[in-house]
Protein backbone atom coordinates (compact mmCIF):
# COMPACT_ATOMS: atom_id res chain seq x y z
CA UNK A 1 0.00 0.00 0.00
CA UNK A 2 1.48 3.57 -0.80
CA UNK A 3 0.23 6.56 0.37
CA UNK A 4 -0.13 9.22 -2.27
CA UNK A 5 -0.71 12.76 -1.40
CA UNK A 6 -1.31 15.11 -4.39
CA UNK A 7 -1.68 18.43 -4.53
CA UNK A 8 -4.80 19.66 -5.90
CA UNK A 9 -4.63 21.95 -8.48
CA UNK A 10 -6.36 25.35 -9.41
CA UNK A 11 -7.71 23.91 -12.46
CA UNK A 12 -8.83 20.74 -11.15
CA UNK A 13 -10.54 22.50 -8.79
CA UNK A 14 -12.60 24.56 -11.48
CA UNK A 15 -13.31 21.28 -13.49
CA UNK A 16 -14.72 19.71 -10.50
CA UNK A 17 -16.44 22.66 -10.12
CA UNK A 18 -18.15 22.42 -13.80
CA UNK A 19 -19.25 18.30 -13.06
CA UNK A 20 -22.07 17.75 -11.60
CA UNK A 21 -22.32 14.80 -9.21
CA UNK A 22 -23.41 11.38 -10.07
CA UNK A 23 -22.37 12.28 -13.61
CA UNK A 24 -20.94 9.95 -16.24
CA UNK A 25 -17.55 11.25 -17.00
CA UNK A 26 -14.69 10.73 -19.59
CA UNK A 27 -11.23 11.43 -19.29
CA UNK A 28 -9.22 11.75 -22.77
CA UNK A 29 -5.27 11.47 -21.82
CA UNK A 30 -6.18 10.62 -18.23
CA UNK A 31 -2.52 9.70 -17.01
CA UNK A 32 -2.61 7.88 -14.48
CA UNK A 33 -5.78 8.86 -12.76
CA UNK A 34 -5.23 11.64 -10.42
CA UNK A 35 -8.09 14.07 -12.12
CA UNK A 36 -10.44 10.65 -12.27
CA UNK A 37 -9.64 10.01 -8.64
CA UNK A 38 -10.43 13.52 -7.48
CA UNK A 39 -13.66 13.68 -9.30
CA UNK A 40 -14.80 9.87 -7.71
CA UNK A 41 -14.11 11.17 -4.71
CA UNK A 42 -15.41 14.76 -4.32
CA UNK A 43 -18.73 14.38 -7.14
CA UNK A 44 -19.01 10.23 -6.76
CA UNK A 45 -19.08 10.47 -10.50
CA UNK A 46 -19.25 7.41 -12.63
CA UNK A 47 -15.52 7.69 -14.80
CA UNK A 48 -13.60 6.23 -17.45
CA UNK A 49 -10.28 7.25 -18.44
CA UNK A 50 -8.65 6.53 -21.94
CA UNK A 51 -4.72 6.87 -22.76
CA UNK A 52 -2.02 4.82 -24.59
CA UNK A 53 0.32 3.33 -21.58
CA UNK A 54 0.20 0.64 -20.08
CA UNK A 55 2.14 1.68 -16.71
CA UNK A 56 -0.80 4.78 -16.45
CA UNK A 57 -3.62 2.04 -16.74
CA UNK A 58 -1.90 0.00 -14.22
CA UNK A 59 -2.06 2.99 -12.21
CA UNK A 60 -5.32 3.84 -12.64
CA UNK A 61 -6.74 0.05 -12.23
CA UNK A 62 -4.26 0.08 -8.91
CA UNK A 63 -6.68 3.04 -7.65
CA UNK A 64 -9.97 0.95 -8.43
CA UNK A 65 -10.74 3.28 -11.43
CA UNK A 66 -12.12 2.10 -14.94
CA UNK A 67 -9.34 2.26 -17.82
CA UNK A 68 -8.99 2.34 -21.57
CA UNK A 69 -5.56 1.24 -22.99
CA UNK A 70 -6.09 2.61 -26.76
CA UNK A 71 -6.91 5.44 -29.16
CA UNK A 72 -9.37 8.08 -28.18
CA UNK A 73 -10.85 8.62 -31.25
CA UNK A 74 -11.59 4.86 -31.55
CA UNK A 75 -12.82 4.48 -27.98
CA UNK A 76 -15.33 7.15 -28.73
CA UNK A 77 -16.77 6.08 -31.53
CA UNK A 78 -17.79 2.93 -30.00
CA UNK A 79 -20.56 5.09 -27.98
CA UNK A 80 -23.40 6.42 -28.79
CA UNK A 81 -24.41 10.00 -28.85
CA UNK A 82 -24.25 11.63 -25.40
CA UNK A 83 -23.74 8.97 -23.42
CA UNK A 84 -21.22 10.79 -21.29
CA UNK A 85 -22.07 13.78 -19.36
CA UNK A 86 -19.07 15.52 -20.03
CA UNK A 87 -15.77 14.82 -21.67
CA UNK A 88 -12.52 16.08 -20.06
CA UNK A 89 -9.48 16.91 -22.00
CA UNK A 90 -7.02 18.71 -19.67
CA UNK A 91 -3.64 19.20 -20.44
CA UNK A 92 -4.07 16.68 -23.11
CA UNK A 93 -5.19 18.70 -26.16
CA UNK A 94 -1.88 20.18 -27.58
CA UNK A 95 -0.57 16.95 -27.96
CA UNK A 96 -3.52 15.51 -29.90
CA UNK A 97 -3.00 14.17 -34.04
CA UNK A 98 -6.20 15.76 -34.77
CA UNK A 99 -7.40 18.19 -32.36
CA UNK A 100 -10.37 18.94 -34.06
CA UNK A 101 -11.57 15.20 -34.95
CA UNK A 102 -11.25 14.49 -31.25
CA UNK A 103 -13.15 17.54 -29.72
CA UNK A 104 -16.13 17.50 -32.46
CA UNK A 105 -16.23 13.55 -31.75
CA UNK A 106 -16.26 14.43 -27.99
CA UNK A 107 -18.77 16.80 -28.13
CA UNK A 108 -20.82 14.00 -29.81
CA UNK A 109 -20.40 11.43 -27.30
CA UNK A 110 -20.25 13.98 -24.41
CA UNK A 111 -22.99 16.69 -23.27
CA UNK A 112 -20.26 18.80 -22.81
CA UNK A 113 -16.70 19.18 -23.11
CA UNK A 114 -13.79 20.55 -20.70
CA UNK A 115 -10.80 21.60 -22.51
CA UNK A 116 -7.84 22.72 -20.25
CA UNK A 117 -4.24 24.01 -21.81
CA UNK A 118 -1.43 25.86 -20.63
CA UNK A 119 -1.80 29.45 -22.98
CA UNK A 120 1.15 30.16 -25.54
CA UNK A 121 0.60 33.48 -25.35
CA UNK A 122 0.87 34.26 -22.03
CA UNK A 123 3.50 37.39 -22.10
CA UNK A 124 5.79 35.37 -20.31
CA UNK A 125 5.98 32.55 -22.60
CA UNK A 126 6.33 35.03 -25.53
CA UNK A 127 9.47 36.81 -24.13
CA UNK A 128 10.87 33.49 -23.04
CA UNK A 129 11.22 32.19 -26.36
CA UNK A 130 12.06 36.00 -27.20
CA UNK A 131 14.85 36.50 -25.00
CA UNK A 132 15.94 32.50 -23.81
CA UNK A 133 15.54 30.91 -27.43
CA UNK A 134 14.58 27.55 -26.19
CA UNK A 135 11.13 25.60 -25.97
CA UNK A 136 8.96 26.51 -23.50
CA UNK A 137 9.39 24.83 -19.67
CA UNK A 138 6.73 24.56 -17.18
CA UNK A 139 4.62 21.64 -15.16
CA UNK A 140 2.88 20.73 -18.40
CA UNK A 141 5.74 21.12 -20.74
CA UNK A 142 8.06 19.22 -18.43
CA UNK A 143 10.58 17.48 -20.61
CA UNK A 144 13.54 18.55 -23.06
CA UNK A 145 12.33 18.45 -26.78
CA UNK A 146 13.70 15.32 -27.35
CA UNK A 147 12.19 13.72 -24.71
CA UNK A 148 9.05 15.06 -25.75
CA UNK A 149 5.87 13.53 -27.52
CA UNK A 150 5.47 16.06 -30.98
CA UNK A 151 3.17 18.85 -29.42
CA UNK A 152 1.43 21.40 -30.57
CA UNK A 153 1.22 24.52 -28.81
CA UNK A 154 -2.40 26.70 -28.46
CA UNK A 155 -2.93 30.32 -27.17
CA UNK A 156 -6.20 31.43 -25.98
CA UNK A 157 -6.88 33.31 -29.24
CA UNK A 158 -6.45 30.30 -31.06
CA UNK A 159 -8.85 28.29 -29.53
CA UNK A 160 -11.36 30.70 -29.44
CA UNK A 161 -10.87 31.27 -33.19
CA UNK A 162 -11.26 27.86 -33.32
CA UNK A 163 -15.13 27.76 -31.34
CA UNK A 164 -16.08 30.35 -33.27
CA UNK A 165 -14.96 28.65 -36.54
CA UNK A 166 -16.68 25.53 -35.81
CA UNK A 167 -19.39 27.30 -34.42
CA UNK A 168 -19.10 25.78 -30.78
CA UNK A 169 -20.51 27.39 -28.19
CA UNK A 170 -18.39 27.97 -25.14
CA UNK A 171 -20.40 27.86 -22.14
CA UNK A 172 -17.34 28.96 -19.76
CA UNK A 173 -14.45 30.02 -19.39
CA UNK A 174 -11.81 30.33 -16.84
CA UNK A 175 -8.43 32.11 -17.58
CA UNK A 176 -5.80 31.77 -14.78
CA UNK A 177 -3.14 34.76 -14.41
CA UNK A 178 0.72 33.34 -14.58
CA UNK A 179 0.53 31.78 -11.61
CA UNK A 180 -1.90 29.15 -12.81
CA UNK A 181 -4.18 30.41 -9.32
CA UNK A 182 -5.36 33.49 -9.46
CA UNK A 183 -7.83 34.47 -12.04
CA UNK A 184 -6.78 36.73 -14.86
CA UNK A 185 -9.51 39.16 -15.88
CA UNK A 186 -8.26 41.33 -18.60
CA UNK A 187 -6.35 40.61 -21.91
CA UNK A 188 -6.19 37.12 -21.14
CA UNK A 189 -4.24 36.43 -24.38
CA UNK A 190 -1.88 38.24 -22.77
CA UNK A 191 -1.63 37.87 -19.14
CA UNK A 192 -3.47 34.39 -18.86
CA UNK A 193 -1.18 31.64 -17.98
CA UNK A 194 -3.91 29.07 -18.08
CA UNK A 195 -7.18 28.66 -19.60
CA UNK A 196 -9.90 26.55 -19.21
CA UNK A 197 -13.25 26.33 -21.49
CA UNK A 198 -16.63 24.35 -21.21
CA UNK A 199 -17.88 23.58 -24.34
CA UNK A 200 -21.11 22.64 -25.75
CA UNK A 201 -22.51 22.17 -29.05
CA UNK B 1 -2.80 -23.22 -24.17
CA UNK B 2 1.01 -24.47 -24.84
CA UNK B 3 2.98 -26.67 -22.20
CA UNK B 4 6.26 -24.46 -22.27
CA UNK B 5 5.85 -21.25 -22.19
CA UNK B 6 4.11 -20.89 -18.56
CA UNK B 7 7.17 -21.76 -16.56
CA UNK B 8 10.82 -21.72 -16.08
CA UNK B 9 11.16 -24.61 -13.79
CA UNK B 10 13.25 -23.43 -10.70
CA UNK B 11 17.24 -24.26 -11.00
CA UNK B 12 16.79 -25.23 -7.18
CA UNK B 13 16.49 -28.85 -6.28
CA UNK B 14 13.88 -28.44 -4.56
CA UNK B 15 11.73 -25.58 -5.94
CA UNK B 16 8.79 -26.78 -4.36
CA UNK B 17 10.07 -26.12 -0.95
CA UNK B 18 11.24 -22.41 -1.99
CA UNK B 19 9.60 -19.40 0.03
CA UNK B 20 6.50 -17.61 -2.55
CA UNK B 21 5.68 -21.15 -3.38
CA UNK B 22 2.26 -22.96 -2.93
CA UNK B 23 5.01 -25.92 -2.52
CA UNK B 24 3.11 -29.68 -2.66
CA UNK B 25 -0.77 -29.59 -3.44
CA UNK B 26 -2.93 -32.13 -3.89
CA UNK B 27 -6.17 -32.79 -6.26
CA UNK B 28 -9.77 -33.21 -4.26
CA UNK B 29 -12.90 -34.59 -5.72
CA UNK B 30 -16.26 -32.85 -5.96
CA UNK B 31 -18.69 -35.22 -6.26
CA UNK B 32 -22.44 -33.72 -7.40
CA UNK B 33 -24.59 -36.60 -6.40
CA UNK B 34 -27.63 -35.18 -7.90
CA UNK B 35 -28.87 -35.04 -11.21
CA UNK B 36 -27.23 -32.37 -13.53
CA UNK B 37 -29.09 -31.01 -16.67
CA UNK B 38 -27.09 -29.52 -19.33
CA UNK B 39 -27.72 -26.42 -21.79
CA UNK B 40 -29.01 -28.80 -24.40
CA UNK B 41 -31.16 -30.14 -21.88
CA UNK B 42 -29.74 -33.73 -21.93
CA UNK B 43 -28.94 -35.23 -18.17
CA UNK B 44 -26.42 -36.81 -16.41
CA UNK B 45 -27.15 -38.39 -12.89
CA UNK B 46 -24.42 -36.64 -11.19
CA UNK B 47 -20.82 -35.65 -11.72
CA UNK B 48 -17.58 -35.22 -10.12
CA UNK B 49 -14.86 -31.70 -10.39
CA UNK B 50 -11.12 -32.45 -9.49
CA UNK B 51 -9.94 -29.64 -8.40
CA UNK B 52 -7.49 -28.02 -6.17
CA UNK B 53 -7.30 -25.15 -3.56
CA UNK B 54 -4.26 -23.25 -2.35
CA UNK B 55 -4.62 -20.56 0.83
CA UNK B 56 -7.49 -20.83 3.31
CA UNK B 57 -10.99 -19.02 3.15
CA UNK B 58 -11.46 -16.69 5.85
CA UNK B 59 -14.09 -16.02 8.39
CA UNK B 60 -16.68 -13.73 5.81
CA UNK B 61 -16.01 -16.37 3.13
CA UNK B 62 -15.71 -13.86 0.46
CA UNK B 63 -12.05 -13.76 -0.14
CA UNK B 64 -12.06 -16.63 -3.01
CA UNK B 65 -10.64 -16.36 -5.98
CA UNK B 66 -11.63 -19.25 -9.02
CA UNK B 67 -8.82 -19.52 -11.57
CA UNK B 68 -10.46 -20.58 -14.96
CA UNK B 69 -8.52 -22.94 -17.00
CA UNK B 70 -8.08 -22.91 -21.11
CA UNK B 71 -8.79 -25.88 -23.86
CA UNK B 72 -6.27 -28.10 -22.53
CA UNK B 73 -5.23 -26.67 -19.18
CA UNK B 74 -6.87 -28.72 -15.81
CA UNK B 75 -7.24 -27.86 -12.09
CA UNK B 76 -3.37 -28.17 -11.38
CA UNK B 77 -2.62 -24.57 -11.79
CA UNK B 78 0.28 -23.61 -9.09
CA UNK B 79 2.31 -26.09 -7.02
CA UNK B 80 3.79 -29.55 -7.62
CA UNK B 81 1.76 -32.55 -6.76
CA UNK B 82 5.42 -34.36 -5.86
CA UNK B 83 9.33 -33.59 -5.09
CA UNK B 84 9.86 -35.24 -8.52
CA UNK B 85 7.58 -33.53 -10.80
CA UNK B 86 9.21 -31.51 -13.46
CA UNK B 87 7.07 -28.38 -13.91
CA UNK B 88 4.80 -26.92 -11.37
CA UNK B 89 1.31 -26.40 -12.22
CA UNK B 90 0.33 -24.16 -14.93
CA UNK B 91 0.13 -20.48 -13.53
CA UNK B 92 2.58 -21.48 -10.68
CA UNK B 93 4.12 -17.66 -11.95
CA UNK B 94 1.05 -16.06 -11.15
CA UNK B 95 -0.32 -17.85 -7.95
CA UNK B 96 1.28 -18.21 -4.51
CA UNK B 97 2.57 -16.48 -1.37
CA UNK B 98 3.32 -12.99 -2.41
CA UNK B 99 2.91 -13.50 -6.02
CA UNK B 100 0.42 -11.49 -8.04
CA UNK B 101 -2.63 -13.61 -7.17
CA UNK B 102 -1.19 -13.77 -3.66
CA UNK B 103 -2.53 -17.25 -1.98
CA UNK B 104 -1.83 -15.84 1.85
CA UNK B 105 -4.56 -13.20 1.38
CA UNK B 106 -6.73 -14.94 -1.13
CA UNK B 107 -8.48 -18.59 -1.30
CA UNK B 108 -7.79 -19.62 -4.77
CA UNK B 109 -10.05 -22.13 -6.13
CA UNK B 110 -9.10 -24.24 -9.76
CA UNK B 111 -11.35 -27.28 -11.19
CA UNK B 112 -10.87 -28.90 -13.96
CA UNK B 113 -14.07 -28.47 -16.56
CA UNK B 114 -17.27 -30.72 -16.67
CA UNK B 115 -16.39 -32.53 -19.97
CA UNK B 116 -13.02 -32.49 -19.06
CA UNK B 117 -10.57 -35.50 -18.71
CA UNK B 118 -7.94 -34.85 -15.92
CA UNK B 119 -10.68 -36.47 -13.13
CA UNK B 120 -13.42 -34.16 -13.92
CA UNK B 121 -16.71 -36.13 -15.39
CA UNK B 122 -16.56 -36.09 -19.33
CA UNK B 123 -16.85 -38.44 -22.73
CA UNK B 124 -14.20 -40.51 -20.79
CA UNK B 125 -16.03 -41.28 -17.69
CA UNK B 126 -18.25 -44.19 -17.03
CA UNK B 127 -21.63 -44.31 -18.26
CA UNK B 128 -23.74 -45.63 -15.58
CA UNK B 129 -26.16 -47.21 -17.61
CA UNK B 130 -24.01 -48.91 -20.06
CA UNK B 131 -20.93 -49.31 -17.72
CA UNK B 132 -18.77 -48.25 -20.73
CA UNK B 133 -17.03 -44.94 -21.15
CA UNK B 134 -19.90 -42.07 -22.51
CA UNK B 135 -18.07 -41.49 -25.85
CA UNK B 136 -20.28 -39.61 -27.79
CA UNK B 137 -23.49 -40.40 -25.76
CA UNK B 138 -21.68 -37.87 -23.21
CA UNK B 139 -24.42 -34.45 -23.53
CA UNK B 140 -23.14 -31.69 -25.29
CA UNK B 141 -21.58 -29.02 -22.80
CA UNK B 142 -21.68 -25.21 -23.05
CA UNK B 143 -19.57 -23.05 -21.51
CA UNK B 144 -21.98 -21.80 -19.39
CA UNK B 145 -22.48 -25.54 -18.39
CA UNK B 146 -19.16 -25.72 -17.53
CA UNK B 147 -19.20 -22.42 -14.98
CA UNK B 148 -22.75 -23.82 -13.28
CA UNK B 149 -20.83 -26.75 -12.25
CA UNK B 150 -18.20 -24.65 -10.98
CA UNK B 151 -21.04 -22.91 -8.84
CA UNK B 152 -22.11 -25.92 -7.30
CA UNK B 153 -18.50 -26.81 -6.59
CA UNK B 154 -17.77 -23.48 -4.53
CA UNK B 155 -21.36 -24.06 -2.75
CA UNK B 156 -20.10 -27.07 -1.49
CA UNK B 157 -17.30 -25.26 -0.14
CA UNK B 158 -19.03 -22.56 1.28
CA UNK B 159 -17.67 -20.00 -0.30
CA UNK B 160 -20.02 -16.80 0.21
CA UNK B 161 -18.78 -14.06 -2.70
CA UNK B 162 -15.97 -14.08 -5.00
CA UNK B 163 -13.26 -12.00 -4.86
CA UNK B 164 -12.96 -12.48 -8.04
CA UNK B 165 -12.69 -14.87 -11.12
CA UNK B 166 -9.78 -14.82 -13.38
CA UNK B 167 -9.02 -16.72 -16.51
CA UNK B 168 -7.28 -16.62 -20.35
CA UNK B 169 -8.58 -17.73 -23.38
CA UNK B 170 -11.56 -20.78 -23.03
CA UNK B 171 -11.07 -19.52 -19.14
CA UNK B 172 -11.89 -15.74 -19.58
CA UNK B 173 -15.05 -16.95 -21.57
CA UNK B 174 -15.71 -18.94 -17.94
CA UNK B 175 -15.31 -15.68 -16.20
CA UNK B 176 -17.32 -13.31 -17.90
CA UNK B 177 -20.12 -15.85 -17.81
CA UNK B 178 -19.82 -15.78 -13.90
CA UNK B 179 -20.50 -11.82 -13.55
CA UNK B 180 -23.06 -12.71 -16.26
CA UNK B 181 -24.73 -16.07 -14.66
CA UNK B 182 -23.81 -15.03 -11.15
CA UNK B 183 -23.90 -10.67 -10.82
CA UNK B 184 -24.45 -10.87 -6.99
CA UNK B 185 -21.76 -13.42 -6.45
CA UNK B 186 -18.89 -12.01 -8.31
CA UNK B 187 -17.24 -9.39 -7.46
CA UNK B 188 -14.04 -9.09 -10.14
CA UNK B 189 -13.83 -10.41 -13.21
CA UNK B 190 -10.71 -10.51 -14.58
CA UNK B 191 -10.19 -12.29 -18.19
CA UNK B 192 -7.03 -12.42 -20.64
CA UNK B 193 -6.82 -13.25 -24.06
CA UNK B 194 -10.33 -14.22 -25.15
CA UNK B 195 -13.36 -13.07 -26.82
CA UNK B 196 -17.37 -12.70 -26.89
CA UNK B 197 -17.51 -14.96 -29.98
CA UNK B 198 -14.64 -17.03 -31.78
CA UNK B 199 -14.05 -15.55 -35.64
CA UNK B 200 -14.55 -18.16 -38.54
CA UNK B 201 -10.34 -18.84 -38.28
CA UNK B 202 -10.67 -19.89 -34.48
CA UNK B 203 -13.84 -21.77 -35.45
CA UNK B 204 -11.95 -23.18 -38.51
CA UNK B 205 -8.97 -23.87 -36.61
CA UNK B 206 -10.63 -26.13 -34.21
CA UNK B 207 -12.79 -28.14 -37.12
CA UNK B 208 -9.61 -29.12 -38.51
CA UNK B 209 -8.44 -30.83 -34.89
CA UNK B 210 -11.39 -32.57 -34.82
CA UNK B 211 -11.80 -33.19 -38.73
CA UNK B 212 -8.00 -34.54 -37.51
CA UNK B 213 -9.13 -36.64 -34.49
CA UNK B 214 -12.76 -37.95 -36.45
CA UNK B 215 -10.91 -39.16 -39.61
CA UNK B 216 -8.75 -41.48 -37.54
CA UNK B 217 -10.38 -44.36 -37.64
CA UNK B 218 -9.29 -45.64 -33.88
CA UNK B 219 -11.38 -42.80 -33.78
CA UNK B 220 -14.37 -45.14 -34.17
CA UNK B 221 -17.18 -42.81 -33.51
CA UNK B 222 -15.99 -41.89 -30.17
CA UNK B 223 -16.07 -45.42 -28.83
CA UNK B 224 -13.00 -46.37 -28.25
CA UNK B 225 -11.07 -47.97 -25.03
CA UNK B 226 -9.93 -45.35 -22.57
CA UNK B 227 -5.78 -46.37 -22.91
CA UNK B 228 -5.92 -46.12 -26.96
CA UNK B 229 -8.31 -44.38 -29.64
CA UNK B 230 -7.24 -41.90 -32.09
CA UNK B 231 -4.33 -40.58 -31.15
CA UNK B 232 -2.60 -40.21 -34.93
CA UNK B 233 -5.49 -37.87 -35.04
CA UNK B 234 -5.36 -36.42 -31.60
CA UNK B 235 -1.63 -35.35 -31.69
CA UNK B 236 -2.23 -34.09 -35.34
CA UNK B 237 -4.92 -31.95 -34.08
CA UNK B 238 -2.84 -30.80 -30.94
CA UNK B 239 0.49 -29.90 -33.98
CA UNK B 240 -1.90 -27.77 -35.10
CA UNK B 241 -3.64 -26.05 -32.19
CA UNK B 242 -0.10 -25.22 -30.64
CA UNK B 243 1.19 -22.81 -33.76
CA UNK B 244 -1.96 -20.91 -33.02
CA UNK B 245 -1.06 -20.39 -29.55
CA UNK B 246 2.14 -18.73 -30.60
CA UNK B 247 3.61 -16.57 -32.91
CA UNK B 248 5.49 -16.11 -36.02
CA UNK B 249 7.95 -14.08 -34.37
CA UNK B 250 8.27 -16.25 -31.08
CA UNK B 251 8.55 -19.50 -33.26
CA UNK B 252 11.31 -17.75 -35.02
CA UNK B 253 13.00 -16.80 -32.13
CA UNK B 254 12.63 -20.31 -30.82
CA UNK B 255 13.83 -22.37 -34.09
CA UNK B 256 14.23 -20.19 -36.80
CA UNK B 257 15.55 -22.62 -39.64
CA UNK B 258 17.80 -24.55 -37.14
CA UNK B 259 18.26 -27.98 -38.08
CA UNK B 260 18.22 -31.58 -36.09
CA UNK B 261 22.00 -32.62 -35.06
CA UNK B 262 20.71 -35.82 -36.90
CA UNK B 263 19.56 -33.88 -40.17
CA UNK B 264 21.57 -35.16 -43.06
CA UNK B 265 22.36 -31.41 -44.57
CA UNK B 266 19.74 -31.21 -47.36
CA UNK B 267 19.02 -34.87 -47.90
CA UNK B 268 15.45 -35.60 -49.10
CA UNK B 269 13.71 -36.91 -46.56
CA UNK B 270 10.42 -36.56 -44.87
CA UNK B 271 11.62 -37.52 -41.97
CA UNK B 272 11.78 -34.51 -39.25
CA UNK B 273 14.81 -32.49 -39.95
CA UNK B 274 14.09 -28.70 -38.72
CA UNK B 275 13.99 -28.60 -35.04
CA UNK B 276 10.26 -27.40 -35.23
CA UNK B 277 8.98 -30.41 -37.24
CA UNK B 278 10.37 -32.23 -34.30
CA UNK B 279 9.38 -29.69 -31.40
CA UNK B 280 5.59 -30.09 -32.65
CA UNK B 281 6.04 -33.99 -33.09
CA UNK B 282 7.11 -33.99 -29.25
CA UNK B 283 4.01 -31.46 -28.17
CA UNK B 284 1.56 -33.80 -30.18
CA UNK B 285 3.04 -37.13 -28.58
CA UNK B 286 3.22 -35.29 -24.99
CA UNK B 287 -0.60 -34.59 -25.39
CA UNK B 288 -1.84 -38.00 -26.44
CA UNK B 289 -0.83 -38.88 -23.08
CA UNK B 290 -2.52 -36.66 -20.57
CA UNK B 291 -5.99 -35.72 -22.80
CA UNK B 292 -9.05 -37.39 -23.56
CA UNK B 293 -10.12 -36.85 -27.78
CA UNK B 294 -13.84 -36.79 -27.40
CA UNK B 295 -12.79 -34.08 -24.20
CA UNK B 296 -10.87 -32.47 -27.02
CA UNK B 297 -14.28 -32.54 -29.79
CA UNK B 298 -16.29 -31.29 -26.65
CA UNK B 299 -14.61 -28.80 -25.31
CA UNK B 300 -13.43 -27.05 -28.61
CA UNK B 301 -17.38 -27.20 -29.35
CA UNK B 302 -17.94 -25.39 -26.82
CA UNK B 303 -15.39 -22.62 -27.26
CA UNK B 304 -17.27 -22.45 -30.87
CA UNK B 305 -20.51 -22.23 -29.71
CA UNK B 306 -19.89 -19.77 -27.25
CA UNK B 307 -21.37 -16.14 -28.37
CA UNK B 308 -22.16 -13.78 -25.69
CA UNK B 309 -24.28 -11.70 -28.38
CA UNK B 310 -26.03 -14.45 -29.61
CA UNK B 311 -27.25 -15.96 -26.76
CA UNK B 312 -28.15 -12.47 -24.63
CA UNK B 313 -29.61 -10.64 -27.65
CA UNK B 314 -26.64 -8.13 -27.81
CA UNK B 315 -23.01 -7.56 -25.36
CA UNK B 316 -25.05 -4.94 -23.51
CA UNK B 317 -27.85 -6.71 -22.72
CA UNK B 318 -25.25 -10.02 -22.06
CA UNK B 319 -23.45 -7.63 -19.57
CA UNK B 320 -26.73 -5.86 -18.34
CA UNK B 321 -26.82 -7.75 -14.79
CA UNK B 322 -23.07 -7.21 -14.22
CA UNK B 323 -22.11 -6.11 -11.11
CA UNK B 324 -18.63 -7.10 -11.10
CA UNK B 325 -15.79 -4.94 -11.54
CA UNK B 326 -13.72 -6.08 -14.65
CA UNK B 327 -10.71 -6.13 -16.21
CA UNK B 328 -9.74 -7.44 -20.31
CA UNK B 329 -6.13 -8.36 -20.92
CA UNK B 330 -5.25 -8.31 -24.61
CA UNK B 331 -2.35 -8.86 -25.88
CA UNK B 332 -0.90 -7.31 -29.07
CA UNK B 333 0.69 -10.58 -30.80
CA UNK B 334 -2.32 -12.50 -30.23
CA UNK B 335 -3.60 -13.76 -33.21
CA UNK B 336 -5.93 -16.24 -32.06
CA UNK B 337 -8.22 -13.80 -29.70
CA UNK B 338 -6.63 -10.92 -31.26
CA UNK B 339 -6.80 -7.62 -29.38
CA UNK B 340 -9.50 -5.91 -31.12
CA UNK B 341 -11.98 -8.94 -29.91
CA UNK B 342 -10.64 -8.27 -26.41
CA UNK B 343 -11.17 -4.33 -26.66
CA UNK B 344 -14.83 -5.00 -28.01
CA UNK B 345 -15.45 -6.61 -24.72
CA UNK B 346 -14.35 -4.06 -22.47
CA UNK B 347 -16.21 -1.45 -24.54
CA UNK B 348 -19.59 -3.24 -24.57
CA UNK B 349 -19.22 -3.48 -20.30
CA UNK B 350 -18.62 0.22 -20.49
CA UNK B 351 -21.66 0.89 -23.04
CA UNK B 352 -23.49 -1.45 -20.46
CA UNK B 353 -22.70 1.25 -18.01
CA UNK B 354 -20.46 -1.49 -16.16
CA UNK B 355 -16.98 -0.28 -14.53
CA UNK B 356 -14.62 -1.65 -17.50
CA UNK B 357 -10.73 -1.72 -17.90
CA UNK B 358 -8.79 -2.33 -20.55
CA UNK B 359 -5.56 -2.98 -21.08
CA UNK B 360 -2.80 -4.24 -23.72
CA UNK B 361 0.36 -5.40 -23.07
CA UNK B 362 2.79 -5.59 -26.12
CA UNK B 363 4.27 -8.94 -26.39
CA UNK B 364 5.40 -11.13 -29.69
CA UNK B 365 4.61 -14.68 -27.88
CA UNK B 366 0.96 -14.49 -29.34
CA UNK B 367 -1.84 -15.77 -27.77
CA UNK B 368 -0.33 -17.85 -24.79
CA UNK B 369 1.09 -14.25 -23.45
CA UNK B 370 -1.48 -14.53 -20.73
CA UNK B 371 0.67 -16.93 -18.78
CA UNK B 372 4.04 -14.63 -19.55
CA UNK B 373 6.53 -13.68 -16.77
CA UNK B 374 5.90 -10.32 -16.99
CA UNK B 375 6.04 -8.06 -13.89
CA UNK B 376 4.26 -5.47 -15.65
CA UNK B 377 1.16 -8.06 -15.75
CA UNK B 378 2.04 -9.05 -12.60
CA UNK B 379 1.33 -5.28 -10.89
CA UNK B 380 -1.66 -4.47 -13.31
CA UNK B 381 -3.52 -7.86 -11.72
CA UNK B 382 -2.41 -7.41 -8.14
CA UNK B 383 -3.10 -4.07 -8.19
CA UNK B 384 -6.67 -4.93 -9.63
CA UNK B 385 -6.96 -7.67 -7.27
CA UNK B 386 -6.16 -5.62 -4.42
CA UNK B 387 -6.34 -1.58 -4.97
CA UNK B 388 -4.19 0.69 -3.44
CA UNK B 389 -5.53 3.08 -0.98
CA UNK B 390 -7.14 6.08 -2.88
CA UNK B 391 -4.75 9.57 -3.75
CA UNK B 392 -5.11 12.08 -0.17
CA UNK B 393 -5.50 15.19 -2.05
CA UNK B 394 -3.73 18.16 -0.38
CA UNK B 395 -6.50 20.80 -0.31
CA UNK B 396 -4.44 23.57 0.27
CA UNK B 397 -3.97 25.33 -2.74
Amino acid sequence: MTQLVVKRTVDMEIIGDWVEPHTRVLDLGCGPGVLLDYLVQTKQVSAVGVDLDFGRITACVRRGLAAYQGDMIAFMRAFPDQHFDRVICSRTVHELGDPTAVIMEALRVGRALTVGFVNHGFWKNRVDMLVRGRKLRNEVYNTEWFDSRPANPVTIADFEYFCAAKKIRIARRAHLAGNWHTPCRTLPNLFAGYALYDLAR
Amino acid sequence: MTDDVATTPATDSAPHLAPGEVGLVSPHDFVHPSPFTFKSGQTIPGFTLRYETYGQLNATRDNAIVICHALSGDHHCAGWHSPTDKKPGWWNNLIGPGKAVDTRRFFVVSANVLGGCQGSTGPSALNPETGRPYGTLFPFVTIRDMVRAQKLLLDHLGVAELHGVIGGSMGGMQALLFAIEYPRFTRRVLAMATTARESAQAIAFNEVGRQAIMQDPAWNRGDYPRESGPRVGLAIARMMAHITYVSDASMDRKFGRKKKETAAGDAYTFDSQFEVESYLRHQGQSFINRFDANSYLYITRALDQFDLAHAYGSLESAFAPVEAETLIVGFTSDWLFPPEQNRALALALLRAGKRASYAELSTDLGHDSFLLESEELYTLVRGFLERDELYTFDYAI
